[in-house]
């Protein structure tokens, strides 16, 4: 890492004698000043609200502690405790990865091509596979019930192969329906023109409400179950307490056949970890969530997409109709959307930016003789649909791939000669 | 189960005020009850450009940022306006947004938006009046000679920044007063 200059130092000393400490991790002090203030309003906050503390050390003894930790490298949202994705704000955990804002990209663009769908099922199924804090199935369920008051109701299941993180799921989202059931209950309680005492709204069981609009997401379900999906179902060997995900899905009772699957694996080879990971998530984030195991056999580039087949896989054993896979980068997307076209089992697939909203910038025009791109920023996540996903997405009937890769026209064209 | 016990300290039971404080900040896209908002001015979409700020480099897993900036360009007029405050960048958008529509306000208001500048030199003077205590805090902390003249050079720079932030801040009453009668 390069030396900080020692002029910055010193103008980071002059506006506060924290903040020279902050540049370490930060690297730029209007990142160090942002993450100063939001230390500091922590400080203050956990000053006043713990009960011993506060009249040990005040918050001024707080926060030195907390940047001190900051300096180590230890992530913001492990010492703040939580992480914003998209509206929602999720705890995080050391132990558990921490949500990203390129993922919540991902979801909200996908809910919102869903709000379009005239034709989605009464149940509308979604899978998250490696759901750490469960952010997605979270922020996909706020998303849906946004806007949508006519359409029907989730089932959401998060699965993960970390004890800790699925009851860290639980926890969030439990944490989040409490959050939304006391907004509610407020409404409720200061509406206009309304004899609160008679209608005893606090006393209703959850998501009784007096008016449609606000039973919202009151027919959802959301779960999280602890499972391994690497695994083979076949083999009987397993040394985390994780069982196999088929065997526990049966175990659970969880429905067969699933409309939506997402997930965020580990993707990560293990020489990229190494060279093009930061300091802060090499050493504090878990290893388990970033870099998929190691198999005899596999080549550095293979064991980080190991993830990709298994869940393809899985998508066809549970009927999904639609698929969103996060991935590295562009060139692990251009690897992961071949698996699927190849695999012959999808209508259609397309790779996603960073910010899949945006409108593709025209420099793009040679790889799209390949795959669909969309949006602006790095290849972020790669989506497969087929069947009745075609409508939801509002995409042309038949997708078929007439885009293929140089390499096979040009075979193609050979065996045609050939023959 | 220990490790809700764990967890505990993030999800205290609120006091009334904090309450209401919590809710806001967990989503503001749902309607906000007491207040009914004061009529803004809405920019069409199409006439913004955002950007997040993002740098280059890779993202997703491998690296974990904590930057939820968010800058917007009016296309019609090139009016820039950044916000940065809050750590989620959706309520950092809608302030860049209510910003923006202030922005533009003002400029087309031109002298008619005295009422604005009024309420600019209010937080103005709120501002420095904050400074100045915090400066005497400061000097107080350190206890040390030559702070007073060392916070007089770090307070000039953090001012502007502090007179942005204030801008910024979501809940500023001025601000919203401020949009209420434009
Ligand atoms: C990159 S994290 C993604 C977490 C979350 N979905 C997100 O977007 O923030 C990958 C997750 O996969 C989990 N995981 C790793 N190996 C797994 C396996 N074999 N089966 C199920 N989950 C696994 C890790 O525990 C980790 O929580």
């Amino acid at each position: 890492m390069p030396r900080l200059a020692p002029q910055l130092l010193r103008h980071a000393r002059k506006i506060d004698p924290l903040l020279p400490l902050l540049l370490r991790p930060c690297r730029d002090l209007v990142s160090a000043q942002n993450e100063l203030r939001w230390l500091r309003e922590h400080a203050i906050k956990t000053a006043n609200n713990s009960e011993k503390r506060s009249r040990i050390a005040g918050w001024r003894t707080v926060l030195r502690q907390l940047v001190e930790e900051r300096t180590t490298g230890k992530p913001l949202q492990y010492i703040l405790g939580t992480e914003y994705f998209g509206d929602l704000e999720i705890v995080c955990y050391p132990g558990v990865l921490i949500p990203r804002q390129e993922t919540a990209a991902s979801v909200t663009h996908l809910v919102d091509l869903l709000r379009q769908a005239e034709d989605l099922p009464s149940e509308l199924r979604v899978l998250d596979l490696c759901t750490g804090t469960g952010c997605i199935p979270l922020l996909f369920q706020h998303e849906f019930n946004k806007a949508r008051h006519d359409k029907g109701r989730l089932r959401l299941l998060g699965v993960d192969i970390s004890p800790i993180a699925v009851r860290l799921a639980r926890y969030n989202h439990m944490r989040l329906s409490n959050m939304r059931d006391l907004q509610r209950q407020e409404r409720q309680m200061f509406k206009p023109g309304r004899d609160n005492d008679k209608k005893k709204n606090i006393a209703k069981p959850r998501y009784s409400t007096l008016d449609g609009t606000e039973d919202i997401g009151a027919g959802d379900t959301t779960e999280f179950m602890s499972a391994d999906v690497l695994m083979d179902p076949l083999s009987d060997r397993y040394e985390m307490d994780a069982p196999p995900f088929v065997a526990e899905m049966n175990f659970e009772n969880q429905p067969p056949f699933w409309d939506i699957l997402i997930s965020n694996p580990p993707y990560i080879s293990p020489s990229a970890f190494n060279r093009t990971t930061t300091h802060s998530v090499r050493v504090f984030e878990p290893k388990l969530a970033l870099v998929p195991p190691p198999s005899p056999g596999k080549s550095d580039e293979e064991q980080g997409d190991s993830f990709y087949p298994r869940l393809l896989t899985i998508a066809n054993q549970v009927e999904a109709k639609l698929v969103l896979f996060e991935v590295a980068d562009l060139e692990q997307a251009i690897r992961v959307a071949r698996m699927a076209r190849d695999s012959d089992k999808w209508d259609g697939v397309e790779i996603w930016r960073d910010q899949p909203e945006l409108e593709s910038d025209s420099e793009d025009e040679e790889l799209q003789e390949e795959f669909e791109v969309v949006g602006q920023g790095n290849g972020r996540s790669v989506l497969c649909w087929r069947g009745p996903a075609t409508q939801w997405l509002g995409k042309p009937a038949s997708t078929i791939f007439t885009r293929r890769t140089p390499k096979k026209v040009w075979l193609l064209g050979q065996e045609l000669e050939e023959s | 189960m220990p490790f809700s016990s764990l967890l505990r300290p993030l999800f205290r039971p609120p006091t009334s005020n904090g309450l209401t404080r919590s809710l806001r900040s967990f989503s503001s896209t749902l309607p906000c009850y007491d207040k009914p908002l004061p009529p803004r001015r809405i920019i069409p979409e199409t006439e913004i450009i955002e950007n997040f700020l993002r740098g280059s480099g890779p993202g997703g897993q491998k690296i974990n940022k904590t930057s939820s900036a968010v800058q917007l360009k009016h296309i019609p007029t090139g009016v820039v306006v950044k916000s940065q405050d809050t750590r989620s960048r959706t309520q950092n958008r809608k302030i860049a947004r209510r910003l923006l529509g202030e922005k533009l306000d003002e400029m087309e208001l031109g002298e008619m938006s005295r009422t604005g500048l009024k309420a600019k030199i209010k937080i103005k003077r709120k501002a420095s009046s904050v400074k100045k205590s915090r400066r005497k805090y400061r000097a107080l902390a350190e206890g040390k000679e030559g702070g007073e003249e060392e916070g007089e050079d770090g307070d000039r720079a953090e001012d502007s920044d502090l007179m942005r932030v204030d801008e910024l801040k979501p809940g500023d009453p001025i601000v919203e007063g401020d949009g209420k009668k434009g």
